[in-house]
C-alpha cells in the first residue's frame, strides 16, 4: 500500500475521482427531485452514471494493483476493442489477418510487460509485414488492399498504439502519471458534452458528427489543458517536465487527441451506417465507444513525456 | 477485380442472448477455434470407439455451400457428419437443429452455438423471412447445412417420409444437395439412451442433386424432398 501511494499525488487524485462520482449522483438526484429534467433524460443519466460507477473502480483498480493488472487491462481492451471493429467493418470474415492482428497485440503487450522497448517498437513493421505476406498463399487478391489495409488500422490502435499506455507501467512511477492520462480522457468527454449543452452554437463536423458543437470542442480544451496542468505540476515537481509551457502542452495533446479519436470512431460508425459498435455499455454503446478517446492519446502521450522525461524506464538488460 | 464491401455482421448489435438463437449469428475468430476443438474431441472419440467407414467421400462438392442430408434416428448422425467434412467445408458447416431442444436454455443454447454450430429451427414458428435468411445466407455466406429432412429423430431406426422444408432452401438454386445415408448410429445410440455406447459406423455419400429447375412453390419443394428422399433411400443397404 506504502509503494501504490508513494506518491502523495495518486491519493488525491483517486479520492477527487470517487468525490466527483457522488457528486454526479446527487446533482442527478438533486435535478430529478426538483422536476427540472423529464423521466428519459434522468433515466439516461442514471444509466450512463451507473456505468461510469462500474468502469471508475475498474479503471483505478487496475492502475493502483500492479503493472501487470494494467497491462492485462490494454490487452483485454484491445482485443474487445478488435473484436467490435472487425465485426463492424467486415474484417471477422478474414480469419487469419484477425488471428494475427491478435498474435500482435499478445507480443506488443508482452513486450510491455518485460520492458522490452526494442521489440515493442519492431513489432509495428513486423506486425504490418506479417499481415502484408500472411493472406499471399490463399492467391485470392480481390480485396487484399481492403483486409490488409483494414487489419493494420486495426493493430495499430488497438495493439501498438493503446500498449503505450501498459508500457509507461515499466515506469516506477507511473501510477499517477496513466491515472491522469485515463481519467482527464474520460473527463475531457464529459466536458465536450457538457460545454457544448450549455453554450450551443454552431456545429462542428455535421455530417460526422451532428451533435459535436465548436462550442464543446473549444470547451473542452480549455477546461481539460487547465485540469491536466495543474494536475501535472504536482506530477512532475521538481522534474524536467515541471513547466508550465510543457505542461500546457501536453494537456491540448491530452485534449486533441481525445476528441480526434472520437470523430475518427464516428467517421467509421457513419461511413459504416451503424449507430454504436456494440451494445455491451447501456447508454454508452460498446467498449470501443468508450474507449476510442484513449487510442490516439496513449501513444501521442507516451511520446512526449519519454521525450523530455518525464516517464523514463530501467534498461531491459 | 471484383468490389470488396465493407459488410457488417449480419447479427451486429443484437445482445448476447439474443445472437445466440439468431439465425444470423456470424461466426468470428473464437467461435471457429472452440467449434474446431470440439470437432477435434469429437473426431478422436469416433475414431476410437466407432472406427467410422466413410465411402464416396469423392462425390463431396469441391467447395461451398452445399446442403448434406442423411436419415435421422441418433444424436450420433450430426457428429458423423461434421467429422465427414474437412477443410473450408468443416468450417463452413452448420447444423439446422430443433429450437426447442437445442435453444431450449441458456446453457443448451451456449453448446449448440459454439459446440456443435448449430442454427435453430422452430417447429410450426419458422416464419417466411427465417427460410428466406437461410436460404440467402446457404448462397451469399458459402455455407454448408447439414439436415434431417425427416424432422426429428426416427424412434425405431426406420427412415420416414422426408418434409419439404429441405425444398425451400434450395429449390430454384444451383446449390447441391449430397445425400447420405447413416449406418450403426441407432444402434450406437438411440433416442432412448443417455449415453452412447461403442459399434461400427458407416456413412455412404451419394452423388450430389441439384434442383435449379424445380419452381420454389409449395409444389416444387414436395417434389425436391422425394427426390432426396428417393436418394437417400437408394444408398441404403
Amino acid at each position: 500500500m506504502s509503494t501504490v501511494f508513494a506518491q502523495p499525488v495518486t491519493g488525491w487524485i483517486v479520492g477527487a475521482t470517487l468525490g466527483v462520482l457522488a457528486a454526479a449522483s446527487l446533482i442527478i438526484l438533486a435535478l430529478a427531485r426538483s422536476g427540472r429534467i423529464g423521466p428519459a433524460l434522468t433515466k439516461e443519466l442514471w444509466q450512463r452514471t451507473g456505468v461510469w460507477a462500474v468502469l471508475l473502480p475498474i479503471m483505478l483498480g487496475v492502475v493502483l494493483v500492479a503493472p501487470a493488472t494494467l497491462i492485462a487491462f490494454t490487452t483485454i481492451v484491445g482485443i474487445l476493442c478488435l473484436r467490435e471493429f472487425d465485426r463492424a467493418t467486415g474484417l471477422f470474415r478474414e480469419r487469419l489477418m484477425v488471428a494475427i492482428v491478435v498474435c500482435g497485440i499478445l507480443a506488443v503487450n508482452y513486450a510491455a510487460l518485460i520492458n522490452w522497448y526494442g521489440f515493442f517498437v519492431a513489432l509495428w513493421p513486423l506486425t504490418v509485414s506479417l499481415l502484408a505476406v500472411a493472406s499471399l498463399p490463399l492467391d485470392r487478391p480481390a480485396g487484399y488492399i481492403q483486409r490488409v489495409g483494414l487489419a493494420v488500422f486495426g493493430f495499430m490502435l488497438f495493439g501498438s498504439g493503446l500498449a503505450h499506455l501498459g508500457f509507461m507501467a515499466n515506469d516506477p512511477a507511473y501510477r499517477p502519471i496513466v491515472l491522469l492520462l485515463m481519467l482527464t480522457v474520460a473527463f475531457n468527454d464529459v466536458a465536450a458534452f457538457t460545454c457544448g449543452k450549455l453554450i450551443g452554437g454552431p456545429k462542428l463536423l455535421p455530417a460526422t458528427s451532428p451533435n459535436k458543437t465548436i462550442s464543446g470542442a473549444v470547451g473542452a480544451m480549455l477546461v481539460t489543458t487547465t485540469l491536466v496542468a495543474l494536475v501535472g505540476k504536482a506530477i512532475f515537481a521538481g522534474g524536467p517536465m515541471d513547466h508550465w509551457g510543457k505542461l500546457i502542452v501536453l494537456g491540448l495533446l491530452v485534449s486533441v487527441a481525445g476528441q480526434c479519436g472520437d470523430l475518427m470512431l464516428s467517421s467509421i460508425k457513419r461511413d459504416l451506417g451503424i449507430k454504436d459498435m456494440g451494445a455491451v455499455l447501456p447508454g454508452h454503446g460498446g467498449v470501443l465507444d468508450r474507449a476510442n478517446s484513449l487510442l490516439l492519446v496513449a501513444p501521442a502521450a507516451f511520446h512526449f513525456l519519454y521525450y523530455f522525461g518525464g516517464i523514463d524506464f530501467p534498461p531491459f538488460r | 477485380m471484383s468490389d470488396w464491401q465493407l459488410r457488417p455482421a449480419r447479427d451486429l448489435g443484437q445482445a448476447p442472448n439474443a445472437r445466440l438463437k439468431s439465425l444470423a449469428r456470424e461466426r468470428g475468430l473464437g467461435s471457429v477455434l472452440l467449434r474446431e476443438a470440439w470437432r477435434g474431441l469429437v473426431g478422436t472419440y469416433l475414431t476410437l470407439a466407432h472406427r467410422p467407414v466413410i465411402e464416396g467421400r469423392e462425390n463431396l462438392p469441391a467447395k461451398p455451400p452445399y446442403v448434406l442430408i442423411a436419415n435421422h434416428s441418433s444424436h450420433m448422425d450430426t457428429l458423423l457428419l461434421g467429422h465427414v467434412l474437412q477443410g473450408a467445408a468443416a468450417r463452413e458447416a452448420h447444423a439446422l437443429a430443433a429450437g426447442e431442444v437445442f435453444f431450449g436454455s441458456d446453457k443448451a443454447a451456449i453448446f449448440a452455438a459454439y459446440a456443435i454450430n448449430a442454427l435453430p429451427v422452430w417447429r410450426k414458428q419458422t416464419k417466411g423471412s427465417d427460410l428466406a435468411l437461410m436460404r440467402a445466407r446457404l448462397a451469399e455466406d458459402g455455407l454448408v447445412y447439414i439436415l434431417f429432412p425427416e424432422g426429428t429423430r426416427a424412434r425405431d431406426g426406420v427412415m420416414a417420409p422426408f418434409k419439404p422444408g429441405i425444398g425451400t432452401l434450395v429449390a430454384g438454386t444451383g446449390i447441391p444437395v449430397v445425400p447420405c445415408a447413416l449406418e450403426g448410429c441407432h444402434a450406437a445410440w438411440p433416442a432412448d439412451a443417455t449415453w452412447p455406447r461403442p459399434g461400427r459406423l458407416r456413412v455412404r455419400i451419394g452423388a450430389p442433386l441439384r434442383f435449379d429447375e424445380v419452381a420454389n412453390q409449395p409444389r416444387g419443394w414436395v417434389t425436391v424432398a422425394q427426390r432426396c428422399e428417393d436418394a437417400v433411400r437408394a444408398l441404403m443397404p
